[in-house]
């Protein structure tokens, strides 16, 4: 058997060409759908893991998967806003800690999470580098968006307008970046976290301006007085919050108005989550409680409707490549018949032959197993990564 | 798939995070207080005793209303088991700050109705947003003793939620203290009742809430107590005398004793009222507050 091995390597890798597409052939079959695999697992665990960490969504009825992939991953489809009041609301019941989230606006294609120190708590977010959120108008990043981004805390970050077209809307605000988050391995680490209170300030809600009952510049104002003063476009707003101007910034209306995209809402006993999800279902709210688990299983479950497709598609491509294999094979033999004779005519028996032949197929699907072995397990090593950019 | 028992095992980790913080360090120690002024401050030591390390901030030379901390102090209010906070659009840093939903207890809440304004707001117009208006509401509402006991409920409540087994003691603390709010309030409210509406004059506009428990006629000018008022504040004051012939003025610390004599000699006796926003020289907020009410007393009994 050695000596046909030995036969069959030196014909092998003689007939590099062939042996290779050969191989290359083979690899391809048992790769795609074991790396496939793969990947979908991680994706489940991913998914689940966040989705098993994340009790409870409430947000504004609709679709159900928008809200929880925006308040997990900030995802772009950003749902119906609700108001501070629907945080609030969970608050009153004593029954789970009200977690706001309000990822709408993006830095240079990073979600700006609008949020409340306890996020970090519930995450277990940890600043490795400059220090926690204090003031309005600053922001933590993550680890990743902090390397794409070149930034370190003391730079500063510009938060991109909603649509270019929007020449009368609100000005980007410049955020002082202080502090970058310890890497997580989750959604975070993209994720460009400021108070939720910047979150409106981006959106226009909040803003700091010259102060229009002391300036007498005549061209800023338009008519004063009886307790009124009307100013024009000239008036400066400013658009970056310095120790200087920051007692200038103003939210106007009450803050239980003001928009969030969801809550987390994180009960202190499983019976809480119970009743606090009893409390939505009346027919008459605007709002909505999710499991995000429930909602990513449902996901999955599409998902692996999916992957049934592709699995039976693979197949269908695996046998006619295969076929085409032992297509290859036939027609070599036949191309190989003065050399099969000569073999013969050297005193070789048929099995001697049958065995060659086998050595040589055993050589190529034994190195395309190997190569086969390998990329999975690259694939296994940087799946995290890979799921994370590719699906995330 | 994970099952329900470890669902059940995530949520209580969760739980144990955010919850638990406080209880290991209540267990560890006193529970971690920082509060936004001086009343908040006296207030959680009295309900609190030696469970709580009560903290303000605030350097003693200012005003904590108008107090913006740094980020290093905001940090030390992050780091805190509770927040108490006066509300009423006190101390507007903290509108500005983040920090935990979960910790903040805004102690006067429960009486957002009872709120009064301090002045006219100033209406502005400008860019798409529309008009919109600067509200002013008065903050000094531990000046209304029985909204200062209201104040000091919700710091009990808030004590007894991270430390339930204090519950008894906090409870008798609490109630030997609304015992000497409400005894002010009674003395305060016997002070309204003999000044029969008689026009007095503030030095500054920080007494709405006494004014409007207790009855008293007040009009508020815009001095300070360390600084000689310029001639057209005095043209202010004299105008108002035309309408409002007030014999008494309030002031939130001594005034110089120029200003003292040239009241005098306008017939207005001045008196000093503290509203102890931050940590007096000598005593506590209840002494001083005592000492405003005998101080007061004295003057209308002239």
């Amino acid at each position: 058997m050695r000596d046909s091995l030995y036969i069959a390597w030196r014909y092998v890798t003689h007939n590099r060409a062939r042996t290779g597409t050969l191989v290359a052939c083979v690899t391809l079959i048992g790769f795609l759908p074991l790396a496939l695999e793969v990947l979908l697992d991680e994706s489940e665990r991913q998914l689940l893991s966040r989705a098993e960490s994340t009790p409870l969504v409430v947000g504004a009825k609709g679709s159900a998967l928008d809200l929880v992939m925006n308040t997990l991953y900030f995802d772009d489809e950003i749902p119906e806003p609700i108001s501070l009041r629907a945080a609030d609301e969970v608050a009153a019941t004593g029954l789970a800690l009200p977690i706001p989230v309000y990822a709408r606006f993006r830095a240079r294609s990073h979600p700006i999470v609008g949020t409340s120190l306890d996020y970090f708590a519930f995450r277990g977010l940890r600043i490795a580098r400059g220090r926690q959120l204090a003031l309005l108008g600053e922001a933590v990043i993550g680890a990743v968006a902090a390397e794409r981004l070149g930034l370190e805390p003391g730079d500063h970050l510009v938060s991109s307008p909603e649509t270019v077209f929007d020449l009368a809307g609100v000005y980007p605000l410049k955020m002082h970046v202080v502090g970058v988050l310890a890497r997580a391995h989750s959604p975070d680490d993209l994720a460009v976290f400021v108070d939720t209170k910047t979150a409106w300030v981006i959106q226009g809600l909040g803003h700091g301006h010259q102060d229009v009952t002391t300036t007498r510049d005549p061209s800023v104002i338009l008519a004063r007085g009886d307790g009124k003063v009307v100013a024009n476009a000239k008036l400066v707003q400013f658009t970056e919050i310095t120790p200087d101007n920051i007692d200038s910034f103003h939210f106007h209306g009450g803050a239980e108005d003001y928009p969030l995209s969801a809550v987390i809402a994180v009960p202190d006993e499983v019976r809480a989550g119970t009743l606090l999800r009893g409390r939505y279902l009346e027919q008459d709210t605007p709002l909505q409680i999710l499991r995000p688990r429930d909602v990513i299983e449902g996901l999955l479950e599409n998902i692996f409707r999916i992957k049934q497709v592709l699995d039976a598609v693979i197949g269908v491509v695996g046998l006619a490549t295969l076929l085409a294999i032992v297509l290859v094979f036939a027609l070599s033999l036949r191309l190989r018949q003065r050399e099969i004779d000569t073999i013969f005519k050297l005193g070789c028996s048929r099995g001697t032959i049958a065995q060659l032949l086998a050595a040589e197929i055993v050589i190529i699907v034994g190195l395309s197993a190997a190569i086969c072995l390998v990329l999975l397990q690259i694939v296994d090593a940087y799946s995290g990564g890979l799921v994370r950019s590719l699906f995330l | 798939m994970i099952g329900g028992q470890t669902t059940r095992r995530l949520n209580l980790s969760l739980l144990a995070v955010l919850w638990g913080a406080a209880a290991v360090s209540a267990a560890a120690g006193p529970l971690r207080i920082h509060t936004v002024n001086y009343p908040l401050q006296y207030f959680a030591e009295r309900i609190a005793g030696p469970h709580a390390e009560v903290v303000l901030p605030a350097p003693p030379e200012v005003d904590p209303a108008f107090w913006l901390p740094d980020a290093a102090v905001i940090n030390q209010y992050q780091g805190a088991d509770l927040v108490l906070l006066n509300g009423a659009g006190y101390a507007r840093w903290v509108g500005k700050a983040t920090l935990a939903r979960s910790r903040l207890v805004d102690t006067s809440a429960g009486f957002r109705k009872d709120y009064l304004a301090a002045e006219t707001a100033v209406t502005h117009t400008h860019g798409p947003s529309g008009e919109h208006a600067h509200t002013a509401t008065a903050f000094a509402t531990w000046l209304d003793f029985s909204l200062a006991a209201r104040q000091a409920a919700a710091i009990r409540d808030a004590v007894v939620r991270l430390q339930p087994r204090l519950r008894e003691e906090v409870e008798e603390n609490f109630v030997a203290l609304e015992r000497d709010l409400l005894a002010l309030a009674q003395q305060a409210k016997a002070l309204g009742l003999y000044a029969k509406g008689m026009p007095m004059l503030a030095s500054h506009s920080v007494y709405q809430y006494l004014a409007e428990a207790y009855g008293l006629n007040l009009r508020s000018m815009h001095w300070e107590f360390d600084q000689t008022p310029d001639g057209e504040q005095w043209a202010e004051l004299e105008a108002l005398l035309r309408r409002h012939p007030a014999r008494i003025m309030l002031w939130e610390g001594a005034p110089q004793a120029g200003v003292v004599a040239r009241l005098q000699s306008l017939g207005i006796r001045s008196v000093v009222f503290e509203p102890v926003a931050n940590r007096p020289g000598r005593g506590d907020w209840l002494s001083v507050m005592r000492a405003n009410l005998v101080r007061l007393e004295d003057a209308l009994s002239r």
